[in-house]
């Protein structure tokens, strides 16, 4: 069967018919020498993304039986989707469907007619060329695992697991230690609404403990993980015995690794030793669970306490967004302890980033604690040397140091992000997808961070970032249902390809692999997001970036040039 | 009785447009209505978002247009909810639609009303630095690329003047005049709330000078000032025709001592904002006036720092309710206490608030009509069993974004996601 | 002769744009109505890196006056870092111009947000001006053979 080609003209009311000669158009397209092999239907319509207009199309289509179709209209980005709405019904493949924006970038921006007339032609001219040279993409449909792999038993980790075991989803979550909780487990009391800590991170591990769809490995890490979104293939071990492993098949994969704090031993102006009353917030937070009390080494009480915020944050280049607000939580502790304790809070800023710590902030500004805001400090022991804003030097001595240490990765995240072919960030936490658009997912797709692995985050961040990884899986990854990659994906060519692997190197999504065998690179169309790049790369002309090959592209660019 | 497959979004900012996004996805139908003309939200407001300085139009109109062509979200611009009955599963809603008095199917976009149309107005979405006519789209490139009328405005409709000049120009027949308002009723299961915010009124605070001296602008006139889409096409040129401000001062936390909280992401705007002001004037002299910084994202403290170094000196005030703008000759001059509490002045041409983030104008009619309570700041509350939860005091009911609490696009995103899986996993 | 020949040259330029930045942008620019030259054809691509240097030189052979890629600002990538990559190979690309004795100024890329119609409109019509001062591309009046 011949080609044959539908060519519609919207006039867009007087948009177009106004601005360009829609006979002209008609006439000279018809009288083309070099499509006289082909068969082309050529009209005009008043406005085809109407309801007559489409109406108009479809019986066209229909009736005209076109292998291939061309309407010359609007932008894409108005009307695209509405015509290959059209194809779709019609059961013309929308990849053998060409939009031609002779309005905003033709009838729109050119004054002279004639000149627009000009460009409309040569526009679609370029678009009945391309039509012909396109290939019919079919969309892919594959099966997909809805069973997930939570890495990290935190809290973050514990309500990623709560918020998507079901009955049609099982949870694996693994746990390198012997026990869930993480640091969560030691707060005494949780911020920002001073919630007790048995009645929200001990229940939650009591429902995960107890819950059919989620099974916990403890004392297990990842050792290995291939595959893509819908289909992970992982294999886990006991951190104790290499050889105890376990094979599992998940169609995502959630990270929640946790933070650890900044060891304060690395720092010049912080000198103390284990002799010394000098403690970090967790070791605080800890005591206070356990003893119910804040006591000296020596068993008595203190009588004065400074606290230290920011301890690292110059180091580590940010802020760790939370030690403001627990900073004032272990002062409420302290005060509620003893009136007799003399507590002085050590800052530069105060960053009190959520809607409810002002006014916490507000009630101890109003009591005994003293607000001490400074350029610089150096410790000793449990001496203290520091400049104030008005520039001048003090020294004072106390009987106990609290210090708010930087967060940073945990110690196993490089490893994690190599098994897992993501990115860390210059901070050293794993990196979005997109900061703002996607702050949970990764550039792998059915990869997701949460929690402090992701960046400094407090319990209810955590928490919400949980959810919202539940929210991305329970839409992304339904049970029983399939996933339907991008179509428009980029193909290696194995005759042209030299396997020199440049294209691995540039691919954001890792969507590429070298099949070792045949010494060639080869896309995998799952992951693919058909942006070309790997194409642009390729020193050999190996790589085709299907709907936007080379000759595709030539037969636009050949009109262009006429 | 069974539940509801349908979901009701309130807001259609990007809160609001992710979640429908995500709830099509999941097989859900979508109401998503919003009360403005547009969809997008304040973040199409901004030239470029910080930290990373991407140009908000480019990340966004994707979206806008992935929600407009969606067969599973029904898009109802000028509109907003008037009853809530019923329970989790089952909600009955009632909408009120306002009249947009142009079809949004006939209506190509084309903008041949706007000129022919008689009446000139203030744009209030161009923070009322540009005009519109009766007949407008708020800024180019709105989507729904459709326009509207103001009924109160327009001769016709108003019933001031027999006028059609905007018919008579529009070839399409797309505005009717007797299009009334009208009340829709859905049936959903579960609602989200992401209802945004709205800035601090900068004129509650004489003492900041704004409304009394041209040169005191708010920050979000401020950021249409710059956007290349504004009012000026990115042309910093002032109210009374100054072009290019030599010195600028951008004060932070105005309003926060009032609010009682930290609005989180103004301390970042500033920043952006003397960023923003370095590119276009190099040599202008641009001060950053705080008491406190706060910058709680791990990438957000080096683009703080990079600012610090090449954009802005930085004056700290520990007393931002002491500040007074006055005028002096064609400037303007800054008084605050300094660290040692004695006062000092900075001279400028522009003064930029950074405002607080207020709850929206509607947060408390919608709280009643929802039957959902609000916390002490006037956001909406969630509740108190839960930490991190968007959750609201009254189930199948969700709040996410800046509706809970003021957040940057980021935690936002998040609030949105997680809301997803809350209303998933309630109409399982 | 040469001068009335310069003065009637109609230059022929190719533009490659971004779906996402550039392509919106020369929408925009659409839609606000400004007077763009009619020199430009515009081709969409997915994303600037797409553009390999095969496509550029075949276009140039094929007697393109000037070439134009533009994407989105860096930072703004829809991939992520695609633009990076588009910068890379452009920057490349000037250098084998030159041993191929094609005016390098004849290939230009541009950062062109979608919120910069206006923008869009100026690069494009400063481009076509510098494009009409260089002249028709040399392999297109033989005398490049």
């Amino acid at each position: 069967m011949g080609e044959k080609i539908g060519i519609y003209i919207c006039e867009c009311g007087p948009n177009i018919a106004n601005k360009v000669y829609i006979d002209k158009i008609i006439e000279k397209i018809s009288s083309i020498e070099a499509y006289k092999n082909k068969e082309l239907v050529i009209k005009n319509h008043k406005l085809l993304c109407s309801i007559d207009g489409k109406k108009f199309l479809e019986e066209e289509i229909k009736q005209n039986e076109f292998t291939h179709l061309v309407i010359a209209a609007c932008s894409p980005k108005d009307h695209e989707s509405t015509f290959i709405n059209i194809c779709k019904k019609t059961h013309l493949n929308p990849y053998l469907f060409r939009i031609v924006n002779i309005r905003e970038q033709c009838a729109w921006i050119i004054s002279d007619r004639d000149e627009a007339t000009e460009k409309a032609i040569q526009y679609i001219r370029g678009s009945i060329n391309r039509v012909s040279y396109q290939s019919p993409l079919e969309e892919k449909k594959l099966d997909s695992n809805p069973d997930v792999l939570v890495i990290g038993g935190g809290i973050a980790g514990i309500e990623t697991a709560l918020s998507l075991a079901s009955k049609k989803r099982k949870v694996y979550l693994i746990e390198k230690t012997s026990k869930l909780g993480g640091k969560s487990a030691k707060f005494r009391k949780l911020l920002p609404r001073q919630n007790c800590n048995t009645d929200v991170i001990q229940k939650k591990l009591l429902d995960v403990e107890e819950n059919n769809h989620i099974q916990i490995f403890k004392e297990t890490e990842l050792e290995k993980a291939i595959g893509f979104f819908g289909n992970f293939e992982v294999i886990l071990k006991n951190v104790k015995d290499n050889n105890l492993k376990t094979e599992l098949r998940v169609g995502a994969i959630i990270v929640a690794s946790g933070f650890k704090q900044l060891n304060t031993s690395e720092l010049p102006k912080y000198e103390y030793t284990q002799d010394d009353d000098v403690y970090t917030s967790l070791e605080i937070e800890e005591m206070c669970s356990q003893n119910g009390k804040v006591l000296l080494k020596s068993g008595e009480e203190p009588r004065s306490i400074a606290l230290i915020h920011c301890v690292g944050r110059e180091e580590k280049g940010y802020c760790s967004q939370i030690c403001c607000n627990y900073m004032l939580k272990i002062a409420q502790y302290l005060e509620q302890q003893s009136s007799d304790i003399k507590i002085k809070e050590f800052y530069r800023d105060l960053c009190l980033p959520n809607k409810d710590d002002q006014f916490f902030l507000e009630n101890l500004q109003n009591s005994a604690i003293d607000f001490i805001r400074i350029k610089d400090i150096e410790i000793k022991g449990n001496k203290i040397k520091y400049i104030g804003t008005d520039d001048t030097k003090k020294e004072i001595e106390v009987d106990m140091l609290i210090l708010a240490p930087a967060m940073e990765a945990e110690d196993g995240a490089t490893e994690l992000a190599e098994l897992l072919n993501i990115q860390l960030d210059e901070t050293g936490f794993f990196q979005e997808a997109h900061q703002k658009l996607n702050p949970i997912a990764t550039s792998t797709d059915g990869i997701f961070i949460v929690g402090a692995a992701r960046g400094p985050s407090g319990i209810s961040e955590s928490i919400l970032q949980a959810q919202a990884v539940g929210g991305e899986i329970l839409t992304q990854l339904i049970p029983g249902e399939k996933i339907v990659p991008e179509v428009k994906v980029s193909e290696v060519l194995e005759a042209l390809c030299k396997g020199c692997q440049t294209c691995l190197n540039v691919c954001t999504y890792g969507a590429i692999y070298f099949d070792e065998d045949r010494g060639i690179s080869v896309v995998n169309e799952a992951i693919c997001r058909g942006c070309g790049n790997c194409m642009g790369s390729c020193p050999s002309g190996a790589i085709r970036s299907k709907h936007f090959t080379n000759p595709q592209l030539y037969q636009e660019m050949v009109e262009a040039l006429r | 009785m069974s539940k509801s497959n349908s979901v009701l979004v309130i807001g259609a900012g990007i809160t609001g447009m992710k979640a429908s996004l995500m709830l099509s996805n999941a097989g859900k139908k979508v109401y998503l209505i919003e009360k403005l003309p547009l969809i997008g939200g304040n973040i199409i407001k901004n030239e470029e978002c910080f930290p990373n300085l991407e140009c908000s139009t480019c990340m966004v109109a994707p979206i806008q247009q992935d929600i407009l062509q969606n067969q599973n979200v029904e898009v109802m611009t000028l509109s907003t909810v008037e009853k809530v009955e019923g329970e989790v599963g089952n909600f009955t809603v009632t909408i009120n639609k306002k009249a947009r008095y142009v079809s949004l199917i006939d209506c190509i976009g084309c903008g041949m009303c706007y000129d022919p149309c008689p009446v000139v107005l203030k744009n209030e979405w161009e923070e009322n630095l540009a005009e519109k006519k009766a007949i407008y789209v708020p800024c180019p490139g709105s989507l729904p690329n459709v326009p509207t009328i103001d009924p109160e405005s327009c001769l016709q409709l108003s019933g001031k003047q027999n006028c059609s000049a905007c018919v008579e120009a529009c070839d399409f027949g797309a505005i009717d005049f007797s299009e009334k308002d009208e009340k829709i009723k859905v049936y959903v299961g579960a609602i989200i709330v992401a209802t945004g915010f709205d800035l601090f009124d900068a004129t509650y605070l004489p003492n900041f000078g704004y409304g009394k001296y041209p040169g005191v602008y708010t920050a979000m006139e401020f950021e249409r000032l710059f956007a290349s889409n504004g009012p000026t096409s990115g042309e910093l040129i002032l109210r009374d025709g100054v072009k290019t401000p030599e010195s600028i001062a951008i004060i932070h936390c105005v309003g926060r001592k009032d609010q009682g909280y930290c609005s989180a992401v103004c301390c970042m705007c500033s920043f952006k904002y003397a960023h923003f002001l370095n590119q276009k004037i190099p040599d202008a002299k641009v001060y950053n006036i705080y008491s406190d910084i706060c910058v709680p994202d791990k990438s957000y403290q080096k683009f703080f720092e990079n600012v610090k170094r090449e954009s802005t000196e930085l004056v700290f005030q520990p007393s931002t309710d002491k500040i007074k703008v006055t005028k002096n000759g064609s400037g303007l001059d800054i008084k605050y206490l300094n660290g040692k509490g004695m006062e000092e002045t900075i001279s400028a041409n522009m003064v930029i608030l950074s405002l607080a983030m207020i709850p929206g104008k509607e947060t408390s009619h919608l709280s009643k009509v929802l039957g959902i309570n609000k916390d002490t700041k006037g956001f909406f509350l969630t509740q108190n069993r839960n930490i991190g939860s968007v959750e609201t005091t009254k189930s199948g009911i969700f709040v996410a974004g800046c509706a809970e609490g003021p957040k940057d696009v980021q935690n936002s995103i998040i609030q949105a996601e997680a809301s997803v899986s809350k209303v998933i996993n309630c109409l399982e | 002769m040469g001068e009335v020949k310069i003065n009637n040259f109609k230059p022929k330029i190719v533009g490659y744009l971004c779906n996402w930045c550039t392509y919106a942008a020369a929408d925009l620019a659409g839609a606000s109505r400004l007077d763009i030259k009619p020199s430009i054809n515009v081709i969409r691509v997915m994303c600037s890196s797409r553009i390999d240097q095969n496509l550029i030189l075949t276009t140039f052979f094929g007697g393109a006056d000037g070439i134009l890629i533009a994407g989105c600002h860096p930072g703004d990538c829809h991939y992520d870092k695609g633009n990076y990559y588009a910068r890379r190979r452009y920057a490349l690309l000037k250098k084998v111009l030159e041993t191929l004795k094609l005016d390098p100024e004849r290939l230009q890329l541009s950062w062109i947000s979608a919120a910069e119609g206006k923008r869009y409109a100026t690069v494009v019509n400063e481009f076509t001006e510098r494009i009409r001062k260089l002249g028709p591309n040399p392999i297109n009046n033989n005398s490049y053979f």
